[in-house]
């Protein structure tokens, strides 16, 4: 899969698994286990869009998602992203997520996703629109 | 300058800044729209919008939470000038 691809937004197109700590509103910690058959890890691993999307799932989880779907949104945009290394199957993640701040149904974050060793792996800043996709469905 | 050309001055270049827009601040009409009109304005959308807050937040120290003050507040560079004299004066 390349990152130029769409991105497939549907179960099982899920990463965050669940919240382990609040530290806000919408700020905190979720665990993500990479699974070599989730849909879209390619060749053993995580790659930077899908990264991209693993943090959007893990804000939304902390913004009060369907534990079930992981997500009551979806990842509007990206400002920057940051990859040191590609998550492999089998690694457990932890994202921390932060709030910037929001705008209507709009809010930007930033996070880290960090390995079982507590190595960062990557880092990024992005925005999600909370509900469903305009004019989907 | 007028202090009411400077205030525009810094509002165009938070724009062109935290958008990573490349143009010229300058180039920004004070009554274009910014949103929505690309051919009159710089058609800018709702993640813009976002972006724009968090600029005028960490600049200015405004927090704009409810959308509908938002997009009339950004709706032009002479809507934020009013808005932000308007808070500041608050």
């Amino acid at each position: 899969m390349t990152s130029v691809e769409p991105l497939p937004h549907g179960y099982p197109f899920r990463f965050a698994d669940r919240t382990v700590e609040r530290t806000g509103p919408a700020s905190g910690r979720v665990r993500a286990v990479v699974s070599a058959n989730a849909r879209g890890v390619a060749h053993g691993g995580l790659n930077s869009s899908l990264l991209s999307e693993l943090m959007a799932q893990a804000a939304l989880l902390l913004e009060g998602g369907d534990p079930e779907i992981g997500r009551s949104g979806f990842l509007a945009g990206f400002s920057e992203v940051s990859v040191l290394r590609v998550p492999e199957a089998g690694d457990v993640l932890t994202v921390d997520i932060a709030l910037a701040g929001r705008l209507g149904p709009f809010a930007k974050f930033t996070a880290t996703v960090a390995d079982g060793d507590g190595t960062r792996v990557a880092s990024g800043s992005f925005s999600v629109r909370k509900g469903t996709v305009p004019g989907a469905g | 300058m007028d202090p009411k050309d400077e205030l525009k001055t810094r509002i165009k270049q938070i724009i062109v800044k935290q958008l990573k827009l490349e143009i010229d601040p300058a180039s920004i009409r004070d009554d274009a729209p910014l949103f929505g009109d690309a051919a009159n304005g710089l058609g800018l959308d709702s993640i813009d919008a976002l972006e724009l807050v968090l600029g005028v937040e960490k600049e200015f120290g405004i927090k704009v939470q409810d959308e509908e003050v938002g997009v009339k507040a950004f709706a032009s560079v002479d809507a934020l000038h009013d808005f932000i004299r308007q808070k500041n004066a608050a």
